[in-house]
């Protein structure tokens, strides 16, 4: 459980950190090293060089503004789950960023190392992918952005290069205006230090929360842990969308889940009770955003 | 206090300052140097146990930087210029923390190798949380594993060490 050699480097710039990535070679950068460092105990990741960006402290930010909302790379887990910014804008981000192992590992643990590990069982990519988040990447070469549906490509493979660094990410604020929408993130997990068997996150935007049956204008549904990327579901979504919640539309919505999922089979979850779950916390988290909507 | 690693490695190594338990330490380490291999073979702080190595027993658990983290998930090199506190730092002239104190009343341990992990875990939730609720503490202790109690008699110690503490 001894990580093999490597050189350490802590810069203390983003542009310091870009050099070395481009410089050195088969270099990984460290954050909070709550993945990183299992895989190397492990001896699944040899890299020669760590490029430590703990102080980065220019990748420490949550921003509101009336059109974005805008989270560092290296925000914790903790202040994520804590961030009362996050909590009025987007709660299903401090929800999902609660249901990361415990309290210790969140302290850590940081945005940007989630999203770049690509596990399609990890909370922030599913929710980046019910968000239609946009992730920042940088290099010495410049920057770009690159839309969650795109960046997650297999398990633990994802579009960004060997010199790229996640910046952080930005979500429109538009399509979840607080006063009319319902967020949430829910987990199947046996314990805080395992991966959940399934996880979703859900979001749903109603015309009038005042009225009797007030009509879903967007619905959002992604589920982790069920296929080799962070799994949105639109057809799930559009089940729902343009009328009322009603029971027809979650059953529906909840067989196109069970359907779109390419779930790995599990010691204790084999294929097709993990479809079962999709199909059963697809109609739960929709359930549970609408209501919230509305209350 | 300092360390002498002369001959330890032909390896690379980098120098280190990290303020342990309120002493500087300047040691000559490897990168790939875990902070929980450094606490315990290198300092002989043998309160920090190296149980999993990987993250996920918290029994390795130490104040680094302000907040509690798992010292196997950090390297050496990474507390340079920090300060570490440790089970060492808890009791004072002999006597023990009221932490501490509680663990033993409650006998909230048995074989004991996860103590460490578990009081520091609960001295953070307690300097935040002064008079949490059981599911609170429940929560606070969720990276920490205990093979022998099965963690009543540790939540009931948190709850003792809270009032113990409330009252000083």
């Amino acid at each position: 459980m001894k990580p093999a050699p490597f050189e350490y480097h802590r810069p203390s710039s983003l542009a310091d950190a870009l050099e070395l990535l481009a410089d050195l070679p088969d270099a990984e950068p460290l954050a909070g090293n709550q993945s990183l460092s299992i895989l190397m105990s492990n001896r699944l990741a040899s890299p020669d060089h760590l490029v430590d960006i703990n102080d980065l402290d220019e990748l420490s930010y949550v921003e509101a503004d009336n059109g974005s909302v805008a989270v560092g790379a290296l925000v914790r887990h903790r202040e994520i789950e804590r961030s009362g910014t996050l909590a009025q804008a987007l709660p299903v981000f401090p929800e999902a960023a609660g249901k990361i192992a415990g309290p210790v590992v969140r302290n850590r643990g940081t945005l940007g190392g989630s999203l770049g590990e690509g596990d399609p069982a990890g909370n922030y990519p599913c929710v980046a992918a019910a968000l239609e988040a946009d992730l920042e990447l940088a290099s010495a070469g410049g920057s770009r952005t690159v839309s969650a549906d795109e960046f997650f490509i297999a398990t633990m493979f994802t579009d960004r290069e060997e010199d790229e660094l996640i910046t952080g990410i930005t979500v429109p604020r538009d399509p979840f205006p607080p006063a009319r929408t319902g967020q949430t993130f829910l987990a199947v997990k046996e314990a805080a230090q395992t991966w959940p068997t399934l996880s979703v996150a859900g979001a749903v935007r109603v015309d009038d929360p005042e009225d009797e049956e007030p009509v879903l204008e967007d619905a959002r549904v992604a589920l982790a842990n069920a296929a080799e990327v962070p799994l949105r579901v639109p057809g799930a979504e559009g089940e729902i969308e343009g009328e009322p919640l009603s029971e027809a539309g979650l059953a529906a919505a909840g067989e196109t889940a069970y359907e779109a999922v390419n779930p790995e089979e599990e010691l204790h979850a084999d294929e097709t009770y993990k479809r079962e779950l999709a199909r059963e916390y697809t109609k739960r988290a929709l359930t549970t955003a609408h209501d919230r909507a509305v209350a | 206090m300092s360390v002498d690693d002369t001959g330890r490695s032909e390896r690379p190594t980098q120098e280190i300052t990290v303020t342990v338990n309120g002493e500087s330490v300047t040691a000559e380490v490897e990168p790939r140097l875990k902070l929980s291999d450094f606490l315990r073979s290198h300092l002989e702080l043998r309160t920090v146990r190296v149980g999993c190595e990987q993250g996920v027993c918290g029994a390795c658990t130490v104040e680094f930087d302000g907040t509690v983290a798992k010292s196997c998930m950090l390297y050496a090199v990474q507390a340079d210029g920090r300060e570490v506190t440790t089970v060492e730092a808890l009791s004072e002239d002999g006597n023990l923390h009221p932490i501490q104190e509680a663990f033993h009343e409650e006998h909230a341990l048995q074989c004991g190798f996860c103590t460490s992990g578990f009081l520091m875990a609960t001295r953070d939730l307690l300097a935040e949380n002064p008079d949490p609720e059981r599911e609170e503490i429940e929560g606070a202790l969720a990276d920490n594993i205990c093979r022998c109690t099965g963690y009543q008699n540790i939540y009931d110690a948190v709850e003792t060490a809270a009032d113990k503490l409330e009252g000083e």
